[in-house]
């Protein structure tokens, strides 16, 4: 037979099964959140830092004029590198499934070798000796493209499209997704390029370094003195590119949002213990009686205590039976979705046993805990006091008296309903630790709705600032440097354009980072707010106005600081927010000074009917034609609209994962007032008999309920509005780690704050309801009978 | 008898209690002495101190003043988990409202001051409890729930209860108050017995007057003081 306190345990448990419930639901609510962003977390970690290493990245990539087997040579010559290879990428546009995408293709000297950036083949044939292109796995759907048919393929700087059988997929996972860069990757041989138009040979060296704990600047110097090497030899190197070392370009923000989301996830876990902590007292309040008998009974203070952690200790096994598979599976799926952002896939990758071993000990010991206080204070709690415990608080005692005088006070002015409605909000503030635990947990639900709900409005906002700065509907990049003055004449003669400008780019250094200096001329159809300074004048001197990323970036870039870029003295004159881009604006005259000439290569174009899509297509097609005739051919062409869309999904995108946790908690404060309503009525049956019995109708009481209900939410909200300002800078500088800043927006829109009020209400309604009906269906007598 | 040390021994106790109108003063110096095996009615007006005395020798409460030993121990000196400890084998209470666990059997609720105690091998509990209920004559309810059992058959198991770890001292708070006569008397009958037959000590706060042609000795409190100790029969 078992021990009698492991029966009694057990079934006290059972007697109160649904209270019991509503602790594992609870429990097991939070345990699931926090496990799933924590599981994703650590298969996202397992699977990029295993298959990002075991590709065995580039180090370094020189940009030469040409790139051959002597460089090759040279390269490999070297003590410090383990491994090179040549490559040329081009760019290109790709036209399929209708719709026309920016493309880079690839070609390797060696598409067989294994030891640099290694590609996996996903199908097809490989490597690629023939003709036909490979595409990177992530651009597919993107694309619209299939396996087996023809993609439409025009080459930078090449006219008219060729027809080019796509072979197979690879996975290069080196690279941010096609579809998050906008860009289809593709890859054919040296020949199949050739074919197609590109320039004969290869352009780019690629090293990988034998030391791969290698700091970023110690792969520099590596590369620099490859750079120096090259240059005795003969070899221009255009450009030396240094990726931070062992690390995927985008590995950084994932980790700064599945962190931030795992912030939250404690954050919903915290909340689910002030539930589980009312849950427990309440149960224990049950209990004081029978806590006291069994000290009679000879049960010293440790017995009996072992007795209560036992079912909080069942409750969170419970609880963890259910929360850690669901936790796994979600955690799997959110963590997959996760590795495709980054390129990987997590075939093969197991979540991690501590992962799971810390959300079962969580599991386990947050009831544990949220019962550690209250049992000990029952324990500590003298028998003969306990005894004489006939269920109502001191605490109670004290407002009905200070309440009743007040609700004296106001009847008469009120009206004849007033007293029962203030009786309702005095019930509602009658338990002040039940009362404090349950507001917290609907305010902290409605702060994150509130504080993702600004973080939203602050993103779309700057995207509206950005595209609001662009006058310009289409931006085209020509295939090769045009002299402005030309590329504007040209394309201005076309119908349909109104306005057409030339902007030119130049790719240099600051210091050891690069740096990319875009150059606009006088009414360069850009007008975007300053937030310091000034912007360049058109007198051709070297001015700088600088994007809010880059200066986060490159610190030094204070307004009014000077700094010695391609040979000449740069002053910051302004500050601009800029979004997503990491940029320099100067005079287009600036950078013609420096370069000795006028060529720019890219036009922006405001069109007579800047929202007409079909004037849209036309102005490109003229433009194309127009440019082409003129030796000036197009390599790629984007609509501001579409370069909005892409950017503004990005960006919402990670917006709406950072604020799924909102809705987590939303659903958390939800079971915290359920929870909290049903306990209330539970325990005053005998309350709700004597109002019966003095002629409260049911529909009086039912609205008693609801009132105090109400009376919960509505202190929940109130402490919402100012606990939403920390989060929503919280949320603010999460996405600025992942993305990039954002002007901060804390205060919540009416529109928000009013939204969650009324989701509240509504659930706080439901949630009244049932416990509220069952207390009624109780006759009036054995309400009374109650003990 | 008289010659032993007595079982419970007060000098000068003092209990008060803080009140919202100011202390009240629940027993005021007690002396008192009870021997082993004797059969005391404690009887008194509302607010007498009845219950307060009782409290203190079962060590529910602790005296504000005075000295208290009951059954060899000073109650005031113990600390709090030791008074748990000797009060699981040295004293058995018996409350007015029976006081059973609802989701434990007869059986089960007086197993569990075994379990508690750890006095007896844990094999021999079910057998000892079952004797108890059957002395009692309520052997066949042993397997159901108190919910299930009538107010005299309630009271029975938790005099089973009480009875469990064979204490010396029985303290018995208005055992008979929530019963109808019938159940009354055999109630007394047992609590005879027991003193009489077993040598076990029965404290007994009670309102009936019929109690008293059952016990050897009661005594009479009044505003918190012993106005009367009178032997009976």
């Amino acid at each position: 037979m078992a021990d009698r306190r492991l029966l009694k345990s057990w079934r006290d448990l059972w007697l109160h099964r649904a209270r019991s419930l509503l602790v594992v639901l609870a429990v097991a609510l939070g345990l699931a959140a926090a496990g799933t962003v924590l599981n994703a977390w650590a298969l996202v970690e397992r699977a990029t830092d295993e298959g990002y290493r075991s590709s065995l990245p580039v180090s370094a990539t020189l940009v030469l004029d040409r790139a051959d087997a002597a460089a090759l040579a040279l390269a490999r010559a070297e003590p410090g590198i383990a491994a090179a290879r040549l490559r040329r990428s081009v760019g290109a546009s790709v036209l399929a499934g209708g719709r026309s995408r920016h493309a880079v293709v690839v070609a390797l000297d060696d598409f067989a070798r294994t030891d640099i950036a290694r590609l996996q083949t996903v199908s097809g044939d490989w490597p690629p000796e023939s003709g036909g292109l490979w595409m990177e796995r992530s651009s597919l759907d993107f694309s619209g493209a299939t396996v087996g048919e023809a993609i439409a393929l025009r080459l930078a700087g090449t006219e008219g499209t060729q027809a080019v059988p796509l072979k197979g997929i690879v996975r290069d996972v080196s690279l941010a997704p096609g579809w998050m860069e906008n860009v289809v990757y593709l890859y054919g041989s040296e020949a199949a390029l050739a074919a197609l138009g590109a320039p004969a040979g290869f352009n780019e060296l690629q090293v990988r370094l034998k030391d791969t704990r290698a700091s970023r600047a110690r792969v520099r110097e590596a590369g620099t003195a490859l750079q120096a090497r090259l240059a005795r030899a003969g070899y221009t190197v255009r450009a030396l590119d240094v990726p931070e070392p062992g690390q995927h370009i985008h590995a950084a923000q994932m980790d700064s949002l599945l962190m931030t989301q795992g912030a939250f996830g404690l954050m919903a876990l915290a909340a689910c213990g002030f539930i589980v902590v009312n849950l427990v007292s309440a149960m224990l309040a049950g209990q004081v009686r029978e806590i006291a008998v069994m000290k009679v009974l000879g049960g010293s203070p440790r017995q009996i205590g072992a007795m209560v952690l036992a079912q909080a200790g069942a409750l969170g096994l419970l609880a963890s039976v259910l929360a850690l598979p669901l936790a796994w599976w979600l955690g799997r799926l959110y963590g997959g979705l996760k590795a495709d952002m980054l390129n990987f896939t997590l075939d093969g990758v197991a979540t991690p046993a501590w992962a799971l071993v810390l959300q079962a000990g969580v599991g386990l010991a947050l009831p544990l805990a949220a019962a550690a206080a209250p049992v000990r204070a029952a324990l500590r709690r003298p028998v003969g006091e306990a005894l004489r415990d006939i269920g109502l608080t001191r605490d109670g005692q004290a407002l009905g008296l200070r309440r009743g005088a007040l609700a004296a006070r106001m009847v008469p002015w009120l009206g004849g309903w007033a007293r029962p409605v203030l009786l309702a909000v005095g019930n509602a503030l009658r338990r002040r630790q039940r009362m404090v635990l349950t507001v917290l947990a609907l305010a902290s639900g409605g702060a994150v709705y509130l504080g993702a709900a600004n973080l939203r409005s602050a993103v779309q906002g700057s995207v509206d600032e950005i595209f609001g700065a662009q006058q310009f509907q289409l931006q085209l990049r020509v295939a090769a440097p045009a002299p402005a003055g030309q590329l504007e004449a040209l394309a201005a003669k076309v119908p349909g354009v109104a306005q057409a400008r030339a902007w030119r780019s130049l790719r240099t250094r600051l210091g050891p980072e690069p740096l990319t200096l875009l150059g606009v001329p006088e009414d360069g159809l850009l007008g975007p707010r300053l937030i310091e300074g000034r912007w360049v004048d058109g007198s051709g001197t070297p001015q700088l106005v600088v994007t809010r990323l880059l200066q986060r970036q490159q610190p030094a870039l204070t307004v009014g600081s000077v700094h010695h870029i391609a040979g000449r003295d740069w002053t910051v004159v302004g500050l601009i927010d800029g979004g997503p881009q990491a940029l320099g604006y100067t005079s287009r005259a600036a950078l013609d000074a420096l370069a000795g000439n006028d060529l720019a290569n890219s036009l922006v174009l405001r069109l007579e009917r800047p929202t007409s899509t079909v004037a849209l297509l036309d102005a490109v097609r003229q433009l194309r034609e127009a440019l082409a005739d003129a030796g000036m051919p197009v390599a790629s062409s984007q609509s501001q609209a579409e370069s909005r869309r892409v950017v503004e999904d990005h960006l919402l995108m990670v917006v709406d994962f950072l604020g799924a946790m909102g809705l987590v908690m939303i659903a958390v404060g939800a079971m915290g007032l359920a929870s909290t309503m049903g306990l209330a009525v539970l325990e005053r049956r005998r309350e709700i008999g004597v109002l019966r019995a003095i002629g409260a109708s049911d529909s009086a009481i039912l609205a008693m309920i609801q009132a105090e209900g109400l009376t919960l939410v509505a202190l929940g909200w109130l402490v919402s509005l100012p606990l939403s300002l920390p989060i929503s800078a919280a949320l603010e500088v999460a996405f600025g780690r992942i993305m990039f800043s954002v002007p901060w927006r804390l205060v919540p829109s009416p529109g928000a704050a009013l939204g969650w009020l009324a989701l509240m209400a509504l659930i706080s309604l439901l949630a009244c309801a049932l416990p509220a009906r069952r207390a009624l269906r109780i006759p009036a007598a054995q309400a009374l009978a109650y003990a | 008898m008289q010659a032993q040390a007595p079982l419970i021994r007060l000098r000068g106790v003092g209990k008060t209690y803080p009140a919202a109108g100011g202390d009240f003063q629940a027993l005021s110096a007690l002396d008192l002495d009870i021997h082993a095996g004797e059969f005391v009615a404690v009887v008194g007006p509302s607010g007498s101190g009845k219950s307060t005395l009782l409290n203190l020798l079962a060590g529910i409460d602790r005296a504000g003043s005075g000295e208290l030993s009951v059954a060899g121990r000073d109650l005031r000196a113990l600390p709090e988990r030791e008074l748990s400890r000797w009060r699981g084998t040295a004293v058995g209470v018996v409350f007015q409202f029976f006081q059973l666990l609802p989701t434990l059997t007869a059986l089960e609720n007086v197993m569990l001051p075994m379990d508690f105690g750890n006095r007896w091998p844990a094999a021999e509990r079910p057998e000892r409890a079952q004797a108890l209920l059957a002395r009692l004559g309520v052997g066949d309810q042993a397997h159901k729930f108190p919910s299930a059992l009538s107010g005299g058959q309630q009271q029975r198991v938790a005099l089973a209860r009480a009875l469990a770890n064979a204490p010396r001292l029985v303290l018995a708070d208005e055992p008979t108050g929530n019963l109808d006569s019938a159940n009354a008397e055999a109630i007394l009958t047992l609590l005879a017995a027991l003193a009489s037959e077993q040598g076990v000590t029965v404290v007994m706060v009670t309102h009936e007057a019929a109690a008293l042609g059952q016990v050897q000795r009661s005594l009479r409190l009044r505003d918190g003081r012993l106005v009367e100790d009178r032997r009976h029969g």
